[in-house]
């Protein structure tokens, strides 16, 4: 076996500024231009001191002008921005969790998208008093799946999911009218409180932010995650690799890229048809590689272990190897940018939704009904564009790295059955974590999650942070584009361990795991979410007395805005490196950085600092260690 | 206390004698004088695996408290933990050696104390091809002396070598129970510290059998870790030195199972089991000794652990 190593961000840059050279050939725009173009951003935009929400407008405060020209001042104006911006997030993965929401209603013995873990579907339908007896099974998954979509609209109650919480944080929902109603009722009750001449007050603005944010976690994402296992498979360990050298020179690549799987499990599933194989084949290829781009990629990954090419900011890096026969996408995060950057090589972009449509691509609408087929046109599409490629413009950096990926909540419990012995313990539960975390053998957890941002130099704030962690006994779940980098860099191998604190080692060589566990995409967050909860159930205690934190240090979408209100309002403590456009405010820093604990005991932390970020982190873990007197 | 602060405890208070210790003799003796185990080419071999420096003299010994006191770090992480117990154990064999000084034969029947390599030799071949499937370290007073039998005997039963310290090895005693390395069970001492010498059993068969160069600590515990199946039983009431003792135990890879109620557990590697009936079948689960031996349905107990017994007429 060879020697194992990780892989350094200097690595990655060296690879990426290979590739831009070949785009230097062919005229082509990348990222790193566009940063420059952009740079210096705009100070008020920066602050958040900027309106726009109406024609009297746009107002900005600065000192001789304290207030807009309705009079709202510099906190309803940071306040309501920020609102809007968790409203947008809550909103993207509500709608995807709404889709798959759809596509589990679609669902047929015959059809094109089956049942593939019915246990996990009697489970919910039990946890939402949904009579399971006798039922054929497609007769329940309808009936589950439009319980779920009612959970979107329905006019009375609060969110089914939010039962899975402790009950003390349920309680501080209830108290604070945090608890979130129908998920759609949320997103648009923000997009009025944050209209011109409604809320300008910031605690209100920020509470319903938390309370958009839970619909987000604990309604549409966990509804996404959840109906995903269902009809997909739940996620179990399975080895695969990451970096771009997992796409095949000689192979037709398709690259898969945006958020739901629905697409993506078609695309696999035909790329594995033999007749395809062979058509690929006819066509001067060896074969066909399915590699993935951010949340779609960890779809994949995390259930057939379809390798993971790259994360946010490595999706023009695929077109750039001139190896891409397609990149096929759906929603959200895909850099529109890749119309006319796949028109300077052979690769065809091609868009699947209504949802996300965009210039220089080649619409294939995908839906429920004829998967199958436009799937397959996909992937016919892409094989028919081998030929086209120029040889000369072919680059695959040879770097890559192994990882075992599938952490799901299940598996996760699953690796600690290991470790239990059975003349002393139960199983099936969170306890063996508990018992190491309490006895100091790990410090805590950290759920590393987002984006990347050219703000922050990509995935080294990812990759440092968790090297730091882990040497530190703290061990980390990880999804998104975290995730990959963590994939990246080797951390998922399970020989990383070697880079690990003495605890963290040994957690890893008896449980056989690495020290990233790999939880999925965005929306599995709320895998995050309901780990949380039973560890703290299982521990008798508050979700936020758990060492445990939550980190986005590169985070930039609004769905990591949303996810971080939804974190702290589920009680982990949250540390982003990048500013939520909130600092112009006094009044919103202080709420989001401290006022929150008084409703939801977690606040914000916000720190550029890398080496400051974990330092912060490792004082909060070892803070709530203290409390608790472990 | 958490249990890392019980460790850290335990070991400041093994240290502290055992500085004590050295310095009395080096006053009684001179710092000139030889130190040195019976029978053995390794010296202090604990200290001679995990530094590569052969002691041999009180003054050296001295200088050698001086390394042990740098792995004596206390941040709150499992490698200072594990480095506190690996200390402790130094210590442990700095305090016995001490007891060797000038010839003496500190152990009497049927105590052992300190094992010759010729007695590791013998039984590192066993060990390794399985044909002893575990080393059984038992250390304090079981509840009742039937129980401790009880332990002994099922361990002895599955071809288990068992090595006992403290309390145990009067109860066993007591019981009327044969013992002896020919029949694997082997009471060491009285003293805490005379764990020591099974400790010293597991490092030379390291530095024999596995290779291990001498000073390489990362490879002697991987090695000790993956291959030899050793756990300790050990008895209530823990004191903060016997938890710092298992802390060394569990740095090496051998769990510890015990049944001090409210010990803070660790899996696989701490292990809370109030019933000592239970102790067996926990021991190997937590080891993964898988015993090849099928019980056979014979009056006596049967194992190769008798094959050494010499049956005496009458
Ligand atoms: S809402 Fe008020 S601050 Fe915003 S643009 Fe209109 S007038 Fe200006
Ligand atoms: S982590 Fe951020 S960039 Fe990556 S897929 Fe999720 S939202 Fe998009």
């Amino acid at each position: 076996m060879s020697e194992f190593k990780l892989t350094t961000v200097e690595e990655f840059e060296a690879a990426t500024a290979r590739l831009l050279e070949t785009g230097a050939k062919v005229g082509a725009d990348a990222w790193q231009f566009r940063v420059k173009n952009q740079t210096p951003h705009c100070k008020f935009g920066e602050e958040g001191v900027c309106c726009r929400i109406c024609t009297m407008g746009p107002c900005r405060i600065t000192k001789k002008a304290p207030r807009g020209i309705c009079g709202c001042d510099v906190h309803g104006i940071v306040g309501r921005n920020y609102l809007k911006f968790t409203a947008g997030g809550s909103a993207t993965h509500s709608d995807h969790g709404r889709e798959i929401c759809h596509t589990l209603y679609e669902s047929a013995a015959d059809g094109c998208y089956k049942v593939k873990d019915p246990d996990k579907l009697i489970r919910i339908a039990k946890e939402w008093g949904i009579e399971t007896e006798g039922k054929d099974i497609y007769d329940l998954a309808h009936e589950v799946a439009e319980t779920g979509l009612m959970e979107y609209g329905k006019p009375f109650g609060t969110q089914r999911f939010l039962k899975r919480a402790p009950e003390s944080q349920q309680e501080l929902w209830e108290k604070n009218e945090l608890a979130p109603r129908a998920i759609d009722r949320e997103v648009s009750c923000s997009l009025h409180m944050s209209h011109m001449g409604c809320s300008s007050k910031p605690e209100a603005l920020v509470k319903q932010a938390i309370r958009a944010g839970l619909s987000d976690g604990w309604g549409g994402s966990m509804m996404g995650t959840e109906f995903s296992d269902v009809l997909f498979g739940t996620p179990k360990p399975i080895e695969t690799e990451a970096n771009l050298g997992v796409m095949v020179e000689d192979n037709v690549n398709i690259v898969v890229h945006g958020h739901d799987p629905s697409l993506s499990e078609m695309i696999c599933e035909f790329a594995d048809d033999p007749e395809m194989i062979a058509y690929a084949k006819e066509q001067g290829a060896k074969g066909i590689t399915v590699s993935g781009v951010c949340c779609t990629s960890n779809e994949v990954a995390m259930r057939r272990g379809i390798p993971m090419a790259g994360n946010f900011l490595q999706q023009e890096n695929v077109v750039l190897t001139g190896a891409c026969e397609a990149i096929v996408v759906d929603v959200q995060c895909i850099f529109p940018a890749l119309g006319p950057l796949s028109k300077c090589f052979h690769t065809k972009f091609i868009t699947t939704s209504p949802i996300a449509q965009m210039p220089d691509s080649e619409f294939i609408r995908f839906d429920a009904h004829t998967a199958g087929e436009k799937a397959k046109l996909i992937v016919r599409t892409a094989i028919e564009n081998f030929k086209n490629r120029k040889p000369e413009l072919v680059h695959i950096p040879q770097m890559k790295q192994k990882a075992t990926v599938g952490y799901s909540t299940e598996a996760i419990v699953k690796a600690l059955d290991g470790v239990t012995n059975s003349q002393v313990d139960e199983l099936g539960t969170t306890k063996p974590l508990l018992e190491c975390i309490t006895s100091g053998v790990l410090r805590g957890a950290v759920a590393m999650v987002g984006c990347n941002n050219p703000r922050v130099r990509p995935d080294l704030a990812h990759i440092e942070l968790m090297k730091k962690l882990v040497a530190n006994d703290i061990i980390i779940i990880a999804s998104g584009c975290s995730a990959q980098a963590a994939a990246k860099a080797g951390l998922m191998d399970k020989r990383a361990k070697d880079v690990c604190g003495a605890g963290l080692k040994r957690v890893c060589e008896l449980a056989d795991i690495p020290p990233v566990l790999h939880m999925g995409s965005c929306v599995d967050i709320s895998r995050m979410l309901v780990l949380a909860a039973t560890l703290a159930k299982d521990a008798g205690l508050h979700i936020s007395q758990l060492p445990v934190v939550g980190c986005a240090p590169e985070w930039m979408s609004e769905k990591a805005v949303s996810i971080g209100n939804y974190v702290i309002g589920s009680g982990i403590d949250t540390f982003l490196g990048v500013d939520p456009y909130a600092c112009g405010s006094s009044e919103m820093v202080e709420i989001l950085t401290n006022g929150t604990k008084e409703w939801v005991e977690a606040a914000f932390t916000v720190e550029k600092d890398i080496e400051k970020l974990g330092d912060a982190m490792i004082a909060k873990i070892e803070e709530k260690r203290a409390a608790l007197g472990i | 206390m958490t249990l890392f602060e019980t460790v850290f405890s335990g070991n400041d208070a093994v240290y502290g004698l055992t500085e004590g210790a050295i310095n009395a003799a080096i006053e009684q003796h001179g710092a000139d004088k030889a130190v040195s185990f019976p029978n053995t080419a390794y010296c202090l071999p604990c200290y001679y695996a995990v530094t590569g420096v052969k002691v041999k003299t009180l003054g050296e010994l001295k200088e050698a408290l001086g390394v042990v006191k740098t792995l004596m770090t206390r941040e709150m992480r499992l490698n200072d933990v594990f480095m506190s117990g690996v200390a402790t154990a130094l210590c442990a064999e700095f305090i016995e050696v001490l007891k060797y000084i000038d010839g003496a034969e500190p152990y009497t029947e049927p105590c052992y104390g300190h094992l010759a390599d010729a007695v590791i030799r013998e039984l590192g071949v066993p060990l390794v091809t399985g044909d002893i499937p575990g080393v059984a370290v038992i250390l304090g007073s079981a509840p009742t002396k039937e129980e401790a039998v009880a332990l002994v005997k099922s361990y002895q039963a599955q071809g288990i070598l068992v090595t006992l310290v403290g309390g145990v090895i009067d109860q066993v005693a007591e019981a009327g129970m044969k013992t002896g390395a020919n029949l694997r069970v082997i009471p060491l001492g009285k003293d805490v510290t005379s764990v020591i010498h099974v400790v010293s059993v597991a490092l030379r068969a390291a530095l024999i059998f596995g290779n291990v160069t001498p000073g390489d600590a990362a490879n002697l515990m991987k090695y000790t870790f993956e291959r030899v199946p050793a756990f300790v039983n050990a008895f209530a009431p823990l004191d903060d030195v016997i938890v710092a003792c298992g802390a060394g135990a569990i740095a090496l890879g051998f769990p510890v199972i015990t049944n001090q109620e409210g010990v803070s557990t660790v899996p696989k590697s701490l292990i809370l089991q109030p019933d000592v009936a239970k102790f067996n079948a926990t021991s190997l689960e937590a080891r993964d000794i898988k015993i090849k031996i099928t019980n056979i349905d014979i009056p006596v107990a049967f194992a190769s652990a008798f094959e050494g017994e010499i049956i005496r007429r009458g």
